[in-house]
C-alpha cells in the first residue's frame, strides 16, 4: 500500500472547542478533523480482522482498549470539558474500530517487524473515524503500522464523567514517520535501573511512537549485564549481585520492547569506558583506577581494554558474540568514544605488545575494532559506534556501520562525508543530563554541557540542518541521551519526560508541521498529562493555569 | 559520556570515619572505633512520666526506622568485609530517653510552634561501646525528637545486623539558627496532602523546622478559608485540588509533631489575580495583556489596595486565615508589586485621588492594616524583602523579612534592623536552571544556573554583616517555585539539595571544630542521608555514580 502523505490539510476546528482539542503527539503526517462530538459506545469493541493474528498484536489491541477506558484524561481547557456535558451526552456512539491488515504473507508479529533493519520496517497506517456512528477503520500493511495506528487512536479520546468522547470527529489520518530511528539512550552503568523502570520507559516511548532504545548498559563504574560464558564479569563488575540484568531479564526486556515497536540496541562501550571489566579480568584492562583520573579518562574511574593484546581482542570479540546472540535486533554498539591515549602510553603491557607486533596505536585500534565488528557481523549484527571511531582515528569501519553524533551538532556532516549512516545525538540539543551542575564532589562549577536542554530547545532541533542534500537519506534519525551520573530511578521519569517526546515528534512528523513551540505546547501538555495518568512521572512544563489556556503564557502574550 | 573540560585540582580527600553519617553535623560529637550492634530485643525506654502522644509516636517511628531502613554502609563491599567484627560486636539492648530533671513535660507540637528563638531543640546523646544503655536527654520533647533523629542515623545494616562502627559515641547538639526552612509553592501547580507530608518527613530527618507554605498565587487559590470559601471554590484548579480546613489542620499537626512550624503565606497585594474569579471588583488589571506590563508572570492581577472594600476584605481574610493555623507567624508576601497595574487602573487612581494619597502611602496603609489584623490574631508578620527595601512602609522591627532577590540584599535588610531569613535566589532557589517555562521561549530560566548542592553548601550566613547584625539572622530556607514542578518531580528537585541548607543553618557558619565547611567532608555524609531517604521512600536524586557514592575520594 502506498500512502500519499505529502498533501497536508490542517484541521480547522469549528465550534466552541479550541484547537487544542486535537492533541495528537507526534502530529500525524496528514490529519483532517471535524468538530462533531462522538462518544464511545458502552459496548465499544476493537475488531481485529487479521487471520492468525500474532499474539503481540492481540495484546496491543487489549492495551488500547484498556487505555481508552482507563486513561481518565480530561480535555485540556479551563473547565476540562464540563460545559459540553449536554452535547457529549447526546453525541453519536462509535460502536467499533475495525483493524485490518493489507496482507503480505506471512503475517509477522510486531516484534518481528521491529527487529528488521530500520529501512525495511513499515510503520505507516491510515485511520478514519466517521462522525455519524459508523465503525472506525484502521488499516496498515504491517502489524507494526497497526500498533502505531492504535497508539494514535488512543489519543483521540477524553473523559467526562462516565463518557469517553472525542470533540473532533470525523477524523482522517494518513501517517508514517519521517525518520526510522527515533530513540532514547539510557546509561545503566553509572547508576542502576530496575527492569520495571526500563519497562515503564518503554511504555512511555511507545506512547509517542519511538522506535529505538539505545542501552548503554555497562561502563567503567559498573558492568551490570550477565554475559553467558563469562558470568564473573557481572559478578565482580556490577555494583551488587542484585543489580544485574540477567540473560532472562534481557529476554524479558527485548520482548517487551519489541512488542511495543521498540528495537533495543545494546552498547558495550570499548575500548574505553570499560574499566569495570578489570574487576574480573585485570589482565585485559590498562590503567585501572589510575590517579589522577584526569590523566587517564574523561571521568573517574579510568580503565580501558588492552587493544594491542591478542588475548584481549579475542576475549572482547567473544564477549560481543555472547551478548549479540541474545539480542533480537539487527544492531549492536561497540561504543568507541573518549579513548584515552595516555592510558595506553603509560601501560607497559600495551607498549610491549605494540612493539612486539610493530604496530602503532591507531593500527592496534583498527585491528581491535575490526575484530569486534567481525564478531558482530557473524551474529548478523550491524555495528554502531560513537563518532570518534569515524573521525578521530584511522579505523577502517565497514561502510554499513552506523555512527552516532554526540560531541556537537556540527560533527554530522564530516561523518556523512565518509559514507556512513548516522544517528543524531548531539549533546548541545539532546543530552538530558546537562545543566544540573558538576557532579564531582568538590566542584561548584556547571555541567560540561550547560545549559539544561529545555523542551523548547529539543523541539527546535533540526536533524537535517547543514546536511547536504545528497547525504540526507543517511540520517536515520536521532535520540535523546540520559547519562546517569546524576540520575537513577528516583528521577528517571522526571528528567526524561516530556522532553523526550519533543524529539519523538521532530523525528516522526513532517518538517513543515514542526518547530513552532507555541502551537506545539498545547499538544505536549496533553500527552504529558496523559503520561501522568498512566503512572509516568513526567514533569509539569508550566503552571496548570497555562496548561489549560494555550498561548496565554507565551512570552509577549 | 561526559567531557570534563576544566583542569581540576586533585585533592587527596580526608576520609572521614565511615560512620560519620550524621546529617546535619552535630555541634559536638566524639566517636570511637568499636563495633556495636543493636540487640534483637533492643528497646527504647521512654523514661518520661505521662509522655505526650507525639513523643510516644516519635519513639515508635524511630523504632520503625531502625528496623526498616536496611541501609548498608556506603563503602565498597557495603560493610561485608566487617562481617566477623559485626557478628562478634557487643549488643546494645536499650536507649533510655528522658527529660532533664525539673523540665516541664510538654508536647513536641507545642514547642515546635513557639516563637523563633524560644524553642529548645538541644539534646545530649551517648552510646557506650560496652553494650550498656545508651542515653538521650533533653530539656524538651522537641529536643528528644532531634536526638532520636540523630540516633537513627548512627546505624547501618549488614544481613540481619544493625550496627555502628564507631562506638562509643557522645553528642552534645543544638542548632545554630532557629529558622531552617523549606518553601513550597502550591499555587502554580497543586501538591496533594500526601506529597506535603512526605516532604515534612524528609525535612524532619535533617532537622528542618519551618515549612513556608506559599499556598496561593495568581494562578490558583487552593486554600479554604472559613467565611471566604468562594476564593477556593472559584479559584482552585479543581474541586479536588483544594486544601480544606481539615487538610490544613492535618498538615500543621503532622508537621508540628515532627518539630516543624508551618508558616502560611497569602501573597498580597500582588500575585492575587485569581481572587478576581469570586471578587472581580476588588481586583486591578485582571489577566491584562501583554502580561509583562502588569505582572512578573502571567496572569496579571493585584488587589486594589487603595480601595476601602479591598482593604476590608484583605483584613478580614487574613484574620480568618490566621485562625486556622497554630503558628505564631503568617506571611503577607509583598513581592513584585507592579506599579503600572495600579497606574492603569482607574478605580485605584480614583481612590488615591479621593483619599489624597500617593501610591506608596496607600501601600503603607494597606500593609499596616493587614499586619494589624494579623497582630490581633496573635501572629507576627513575615514579608518579602521589597516591603522594606523598595517601598516606604513603616513596619515594626519584629517583622521577619525574607531575602530573595540576591544574597547581597541581606546586608541592606539588616541595616534597617529587621530580622531576616536567607532565601536568596542565587543560592537556594531549587527551580532555577530548568529553562524558561514560557511556551515559545528557548531561553534559560531567569535565575540560571541550576543551584547545585555544592553551591548551596557554600553559602555564608554572615557574609557582609557586622557582628552586631548576626543576631538578626534567623536562618534560611530552600524554595521551590512550582511553575515547572508538581508531585511528579517534587522529591527529585528538593532532595537531597535541601539538606545542604539544613546543615548550614543547624550546624552554623562553620563546622563544629571551627573550620569552614567543605564539600569534601560533607559529601560522604550527604550520600548517606540521600540513600537513607531513598530507603524511606523519598525519591531523592543520585548525586554521583554509585561507584563514587561508595568511595567519594575517587571522584574529586
Amino acid at each position: 500500500m502506498i500512502f500519499t502523505s505529502t498533501h497536508i490539510a490542517l484541521a480547522v476546528v469549528a465550534g466552541s472547542f479550541p484547537v487544542s482539542a486535537v492533541s495528537l503527539w507526534p502530529v500525524p503526517a496528514s490529519l483532517t478533523t471535524g468538530s462533531t462530538i462522538l462518544r464511545l459506545a458502552p459496548d465499544f469493541t476493537i475488531a481485529l480482522s487479521v487471520s492468525n493474528a500474532p499474539r503481540d498484536l492481540v495484546d496491543a489491541v487489549i492495551r488500547t482498549e484498556s487505555h481508552i477506558w482507563n486513561d481518565k484524561h480530561r480535555l485540556m481547557v479551563v473547565d476540562r470539558g464540563a460545559s459540553h456535558s449536554a452535547a457529549i451526552a447526546k453525541a453519536p456512539l462509535l460502536p467499533q474500530l475495525n483493524v485490518q491488515l493489507v496482507v503480505r504473507q506471512p503475517v509477522l508479529s510486531i516484534a518481528e517487524e521491529t527487529s528488521k533493519e530500520m529501512e525495511k520496517r513499515s510503520e505507516e497506517y491510515t485511520l478514519t473515524v466517521p462522525a455519524d456512528g459508523r465503525a472506525a477503520l484502521l488499516v496498515a500493511n504491517s502489524t507494526l503500522g497497526l500498533l502505531r495506528g492504535l497508539t494514535t487512536f488512543e489519543q483521540l479520546w477524553y473523559t467526562l464523567g462516565p463518557d469517553i468522547y472525542t470533540p473532533s470527529a470525523p477524523v482522517t489520518i494518513h501517517d508514517k514517520p519521517a525518520f526510522p530511528y527515533r530513540g532514547f539512550m539510557l546509561d545503566t552503568a553509572r547508576n542502576f535501573y530496575s527492569v520495571e523502570d526500563l519497562k515503564r520507559t518503554f511504555d512511555a516511548m511507545s506512547m509517542v511512537k519511538m522506535s529505538a532504545f539505545h542501552w548503554h548498559v555497562a561502563d567503567s563504574q559498573s558492568f551490570p549485564v550477565e554475559v553467558e560464558g563469562y558470568p564473573e564479569i557481572a559478578q565482580k563488575g556490577a555494583y551488587d549481585q542484585e543489580l544485574i540484568y540477567t540473560v532472562t531479564d534481557i529476554k524479558d526486556l527485548t520482548a517487551y520492547a519489541a512488542e511495543r515497536g521498540i528495537d533495543i540496541i545494546m552498547e558495550i562501550d570499548t575500548p574505553g569506558h570499560s574499566g569495570a571489566i578489570g574487576k574480573a579480568y585485570p589482565e585485559h584492562v590498562a590503567c585501572p583506577e589510575s590517579r589522577p583520573w584526569g590523566g587517564y579518562a574523561a571521568e573517574p574511574p579510568s580503565g580501558q581494554l588492552r587493544i594491542a593484546s591478542p588475548d584481549t581482542v579475542d576475549f572482547t570479540s567473544k564477549m560481543f558474540t555472547a551478548l549479540a546472540s541474545k539480542m533480537p535486533g539487527k544492531y549492536f554498539s561497540t561504543g568507541g568514544d573518549e579513548v584515552n591515549i595516555n592510558c595506553y602510553n603509560q601501560d607497559e603491557a600495551t607498549q610491549q605488545q605494540l612493539k612486539a607486533t610493530n604496530k602503532t596505536l591507531d593500527e592496534a585500534l583498527n585491528t581491535f575494532v575490526q575484530a569486534t565488528h567481525t564478531a558482530l557481523a557473524r551474529q548478523g549484527k550491524i555495528p554502531v559506534v560513537w563518532e570518534e571511531m569515524a573521525l578521530s582515528y584511522k579505523v577502517n569501519l565497514f561502510y554499513q556501520t552506523i555512527v552516532m553524533i554526540w560531541i556537537s551538532s556540527q560533527s554530522a556532516a564530516s561523518v556523512l562525508e565518509k559514507g556512513h549512516r548516522i544517528v543524531q545525538a548531539p549533546s548541545d540539543y539532546l543530552y538530558l543530563d546537562c545543566g544540573a551542575g558538576m557532579w564531582l564532589g568538590t566542584s561548584i562549577g556547571g555541567s560540561w554541557c550547560d545549559p539544561f536542554k529545555s523542551w523548547q530547545r529539543v523541539y527546535d532541533y533540526k536533524p537535517l540542518a547543514g546536511i547536504p542534500e545528497k547525504h540526507k537519506s543517511k540520517v536515520l534519525g536521532g535520540q535523546t541521551c540520559l547519562w546517569s551520573e546524576q540520575s537513577d530511578p528516583a528521577n528517571l521519569d522526571s528528567i526524561v519526560w516530556p522532553r523526550t517526546a519533543a524529539l519523538a515528534e521532530v523525528l516522526w512528523s513532517p518538517e513543515n508541521l514542526l518547530h513552532n513551540s507555541s502551537s506545539a505546547l498545547a499538544r505536549l501538555h496533553d500527552i504529558r498529562y496523559r503520561m501522568v495518568q498512566r503512572g509516568i512521572r513526567a514533569i509539569a512544563l508550566q503552571p496548570h493555569w497555562c496548561a489549560v489556556r494555550p498561548g496565554l503564557c507565551d512570552a509577549g502574550a | 559520556m561526559v567531557r570534563i573540560s576544566s583542569s581540576l585540582v586533585l585533592v587527596v580527600a580526608l576520609v572521614s570515619a565511615p560512620c560519620r553519617a550524621v546529617w546535619p553535623n552535630p555541634k559536638a560529637m566524639t566517636t570511637g572505633s568499636t563495633f556495636l550492634q543493636l540487640s534483637p530485643s533492643f528497646t527504647i525506654n521512654l523514661a518520661v512520666t505521662s509522655p505526650p502522644s507525639d513523643l510516644t509516636a516519635a519513639v515508635a517511628r524511630t523504632k520503625g526506622f531502625l528496623a526498616t531502613d536496611k541501609l548498608e554502609r556506603l563503602v565498597p563491599g557495603r560493610g561485608s568485609a566487617d562481617s566477623a567484627k559485626i557478628t562478634a560486636a557487643k549488643q546494645l539492648a536499650r536507649l533510655t530517653v528522658s527529660l532533664a530533671s525539673g523540665s516541664a513535660v510538654t508536647s513536641i507540637s507545642s514547642e515546635a510552634v513557639k516563637a523563633l528563638g524560644s524553642r529548645v531543640e538541644a539534646y545530649n546523646l551517648t552510646v557506650p561501646a560496652d553494650g550498656s544503655d545508651a542515653t538521650l536527654k533533653a530539656q524538651t520533647s522537641l529536643g528528644l525528637l532531634r536526638g532520636l533523629t540523630t540516633f537513627e542515623q548512627l546505624w547501618h545494616t549488614l544481613g540481619n545486623a544493625t550496627y555502628t562502627t564507631s562506638a562509643p559515641i557522645a553528642i552534645q547538639d543544638a542548632p545554630a539558627f532557629p529558622y531552617r526552612g523549606f518553601m513550597l509553592d502550591t499555587a502554580r501547580n497543586f501538591f496533594p496532602v500526601a506529597d506535603i507530608k512526605r516532604t515534612l518527613d524528609a525535612m524532619s530527618w535533617v532537622k528542618m523546622n519551618v515549612l513556608h507554605w506559599h499556598v496561593v498565587d495568581s494562578q490558583s487559590f487552593p486554600l479554604v478559608i472559613p467565611g471566604f470559601e468562594e476564593l477556593s471554590t472559584q479559584g482552585a484548579y479543581s474541586p479536588t485540588k483544594i486544601y480544606s480546613v481539615a487538610d490544613v489542620q492535618d498538615i500543621t499537626s503532622y508537621a508540628a509533631a515532627r518539630g516543624i512550624d508551618v508558616i502560611v503565606e497569602i501573597d498580597s497585594p500582588g500575585h492575587m489575580s485569581v481572587i478576581s474569579k469570586s471578587h472581580p471588583t476588588l481586583m486591578a488589571c485582571v489577566e491584562a495583556t501583554p502580561w509583562s506590563n502588569f505582572a512578573a508572570e502571567p496572569p496579571a492581577g493585584q488587589l486594589r489596595m487603595a480601595s476601602d472594600d479591598a482593604i476590608s476584605f484583605a483584613n478580614a481574610m487574613f484574620k480568618a486565615a490566621a485562625s486556622i493555623v497554630p503558628s505564631k507567624y503568617f506571611s503577607t508576601g509583598g513581592d513584585e508589586v507592579n506599579s503600572n497595574c495600579y497606574t492603569q487602573d482607574t478605580v485605584t487612581q480614583a481612590a488615591l485621588k479621593s483619599k489624597n494619597l500617593t501610591f506608596e502611602q496607600a501601600l503603607s496603609n494597606f500593609v499596616s492594616g493587614t499586619h494589624k489584623s494579623l497582630a490581633t490574631a496573635g501572629k507576627t508578620p513575615v514579608v518579602w524583602e521589597e516591603m522594606v527595601l523598595d517601598h516606604t512602609i513603616t513596619l515594626p522591627n519584629t517583622t521577619v523579612v525574607l531575602v530573595w532577590q540576591s544574597s547581597t540584599n541581606a546586608a541592606a535588610v539588616a541595616k534597617k534592623g529587621f530580622q531576616l531569613v536567607h532565601a536568596p535566589s542565587d543560592f537556594f532557589y531549587l527551580d532555577c536552571g530548568a529553562g524558561e517555562w514560557l511556551g515559545n521561549d528557548i531561553g534559560n530560566s531567569w535565575c540560571d544556573p541550576f543551584k547545585t548542592w555544592q553551591k548551596m553548601y557554600s553559602f555564608q550566613p554572615f557574609q557582609n554583616l557586622t557582628t552586631a547584625q548576626h543576631s538578626l539572622v534567623l536562618g534560611g530556607q530552600n524554595l521551590l517555585w512550582a511553575e515547572q514542578s508538581d508531585a511528579s518531580n517534587l522529591d527529585s528537585i528538593a532532595w537531597p539539595r535541601s539538606a545542604a541548607s539544613a546543615e548550614i543553618f543547624w550546624t552554623g557558619a562553620n563546622q563544629p571544630n571551627g573550620v569552614p565547611r567543605n564539600s569534601t567532608e560533607a559529601l560522604p555524609r550527604l550520600h548517606d542521608i540521600r540513600f537513607r531517604m531513598v530507603q524511606r521512600g523519598v525519591k531523592a536524586i543520585a548525586l554521583q555514580p554509585e561507584y563514587c557514592a561508595l568511595q567519594p575520594s575517587k571522584c574529586t
